[in-house]
């Protein structure tokens, strides 16, 4: 369960769940035991009742008068019934009510002892009964053993409980829920700031802002703080990266632009040709391998969203300064508002040598597509960028072979495999590749994809 | 023609120097930024060579900052830094073209030459008018086919004068394009010059290709023909 809210309520709907099950079971006992006790009652006032209104005949038996003074006795299925058994618990008497019924009224108890007992109807009707056996003082003195019982269904006394357990549910349930979604009013205005620090994070990896506000609570306020301190850093690490590689390339090639010269001086020899080529392999090395991708996908964080078509047109403007006597005709066609995420200098570098290689290769027109990638949206970062030429084309042969570091085709037309092998690192640290094909136009046609976020 | 070549590496900067004064170049050398923004404001330039990691000012900053005095002349970069980025910056602050460290001196001067004939106006780097035609990468001068013999003086000015053909060239201006600095400048020598190449190109002077225009200068009068 990776949300807090989720094991927050999860939590406290265990707890609930555990303190009003033992609050309705302690109050569903009170409630029954007190019930019972109250029938419990009501049956030994019936009892008595009963006993009150036996006489004995002039035969020295018991007898019940006809009419009882409790209406019930004498009411069909009133629910209420009574009886009196002799010593061999044959019934001398039946209430009216019991007439058709076969009223069990439990064991017969001790002398002089009551006996509550909870017994069945045949037809499964529950009745608590109580006994009375009683050793009855004849008029000539004898005592002759008699049992009183009565016994009343507790239906209605069932039908009380279960409503009041009903309530009971109802209530606590009700109450539950509505602690349940306060709790989580509170918990989601208690969590909205980290929600925020969530979201201003995401904006932050996606290059929508640069740093995490500073109005958080004072728990979190440290967190953004380091965070943004880590933010800094990161960005910081990578441009004194690309700023060291910079330098480097810079110290590595003036020297060897030095040596060059003094070479072009000499006349020239075996010896000043030998040491060109050793310049330029040198010269290679140091051009792949400082041009590597700025910083891998995975590292971008804190890396600002590029606005496509505003780089493109300082990259097209600068290309038309550099070509002004070919004087390609260059058709940019970019999908309005569509962001690159990740370096500015990445982006440049796609774009830059792919649109300089087809200038260079030309006749008189390239063309420039950029599109989003099918189903991601203009500021996701995935996009495709097509730059088609009507020069000579790449022959199928040598297309893979070009996409190989370092390799040339033709080496009168310096850095073109360099370029295109730049390219497809940084194609591929954004997670994209680079295919070439054959051109509409006729020439070569390059196509280059980068993942979104 | 007068470059300015801004370079800070002694050893590269002597060299290409050397060879762009051996190709008849008028140059002039700064070693830091702060150099030579003075000379790219103050003295008489045709083109600048700048390289973008510059001691004091950086290459960049010098290359607006001659751009927002007003100067229009091409500037050529030199760029250690391979990422498009900086070309794409260098090219944004003013530069025309650039070339990417180690270059080979080929590279530079054929694109100096470029640069130079395109900000006269001319599409290509033979200049033709009427029947005069100026190949400038071989640095041969013809009228109606053929050559004529030129010292490098003579070379220097007429080259100055066709690719700005139509423009008034003043004196002082063709003095400081002629000389390095240190030297003493002589105007009446441009007048000799001048006269030299009347004699040379026009011996029986009915094609009349250099104007006087008297306190003002002087004009390469032909027009431009219409492929060059």
């Amino acid at each position: 369960m990776s949300s807090l809210s989720a094991r927050l309520l999860v939590s406290v709907s265990l707890l609930l769940i555990f303190f009003f099950g033992v609050t309705i079971v302690v109050l569903d006992s009170a409630f029954r035991e007190a019930g019972e006790q109250a029938q419990e009652d009501i049956l030994d006032t019936q009892l008595m009742a009963l006993i009150a209104e036996a006489e004995p005949n002039p035969r020295g038996e018991l007898e019940m008068p006809f009419a009882l003074r409790e209406p019930r006795f004498g009411n069909l299925g009133s629910g209420l019934y009574g009886a009196l058994s002799d010593e061999t618990d044959a019934p001398v008497w039946t209430s009216r009510s019991s007439l058709g019924l076969d009223v069990p009224y439990g064991p017969r108890p001790e002398s002089g002892a009551h006996s509550f007992s909870r017994v069945n109807l045949d037809d499964g009707t529950p009745l608590m009964a109580l006994s009375l056996h009683v050793q009855w003082e004849l008029a000539n003195g004898d005592l002759k053993p008699y049992t009183f019982s009565v016994a009343q269904s507790l239906d209605s006394f069932n039908a009380q409980l279960a409503g009041f357990r009903r309530q009971l549910f109802t209530w606590f349930g009700a109450i539950a829920l509505i602690m349940l979604f306060s709790i989580s009013l509170v918990m989601r205005g208690l969590l909205k700031p980290l929600r925020q620090i969530e979201s201003e994070i995401t904006d932050i990896e996606a290059g929508k802002r640069e740093s995490l506000s500073d109005d958080f609570p004072d728990e979190l306020s440290s967190v953004a703080r380091n965070m943004n301190v880590l933010v800094g850093s990161e960005r910081s690490r990578s441009e004194r990266y690309r700023n060291t590689l910079d330098n480097l390339a810079h110290s590595l090639k003036t020297p060897l632009a030095a040596i060059r010269a003094i070479l072009t001086e000499q006349q020239s020899t075996e010896l000043t040709d030998r040491v060109e080529a050793q310049i330029e392999r040198m010269n290679d090395i140091v051009r792949y391998q400082l041009r590597k991708p700025s910083t891998a996908k995975t590292e971008s964080f804190g890396v600002v969203a590029v606005p496509v078509d505003k780089e493109l047109k300082k990259l097209v403007d600068g290309l038309h300064k550099v070509y002004k006597d070919k004087a390609p005709e260059i058709r940019v066609d970019v999908t309005a508002g569509i962001l690159f995420r990740g370096d500015t200098g990445d982006f440049l570098e796609l774009a830059g040598n792919l649109l300089d290689n087809a200038c260079k290769w030309c006749e008189s027109k390239v063309s420039l597509t950029i599109r989003p990638l099918p189903g991601a949206t203009i500021d996701s970062g995935g996009m495709s960028m097509v730059v088609e030429d009507d020069g000579p084309g790449i022959p199928d042969a040598a297309r893979e072979a070009l996409l190989q570091r370092g390799m040339r085709l033709d080496e009168n037309a310096p850095g073109h495999g360099i370029g295109l092998a730049v390219v497809k690192d940084i194609a591929a640290s954004y997670g994209g590749d680079i295919e070439i094909s054959g051109s509409a136009l006729g020439g070569a046609k390059l196509s280059v994809t980068v993942d979104p976020d | 023609m007068r470059l300015l070549v801004i370079e800070d590496d002694t050893t590269l900067r002597e060299s290409l120097c050397r060879q762009l004064a051996e190709a008849g170049f008028g140059v002039e050398q700064a070693a830091d930024g702060r150099e030579g923004l003075y000379f790219a404001l103050e003295y008489p330039v045709d083109l600048a060579i700048v390289d973008l990691g510059l001691p004091e000012i950086s290459g960049l900053d010098v290359i607006r900052e001659v751009r927002e005095k007003g100067k229009t002349y091409p500037i050529l970069i030199l760029t250690a830094r391979d990422r498009w980025q900086d070309k794409v910056d260098g090219l944004d602050a003013g530069a025309d073209d650039y070339v990417v460290k180690p270059f080979h001196y080929e590279e530079v001067s054929a694109r100096v030459n470029a640069l130079l004939r395109r900000s006269g106006g001319w599409a290509t780097s033979v200049l033709s008018a009427g029947p005069v035609t100026l190949d400038t990468t071989r640095q041969e001068l013809k009228v109606s086919d053929s050559e004529i013999e030129l010292t490098s003086y003579e070379y220097r000015i007429i080259e100055h004068l066709m690719m700005r053909a139509g423009e008034v060239i003043s004196k002082t201006e063709l003095t400081d394009r002629l000389y390095d600095q240190d030297f003493e400048r002589d105007s009446n020598v441009i007048e000799v010059f001048i006269g030299r190449l009347r004699k040379k190109m026009d011996p029986d002077n009915s094609l009349q290709p250099i104007e006087t225009l008297r306190g003002r200068g002087y004009r390469f009068a032909l027009d431009r023909n219409q492929d060059s």
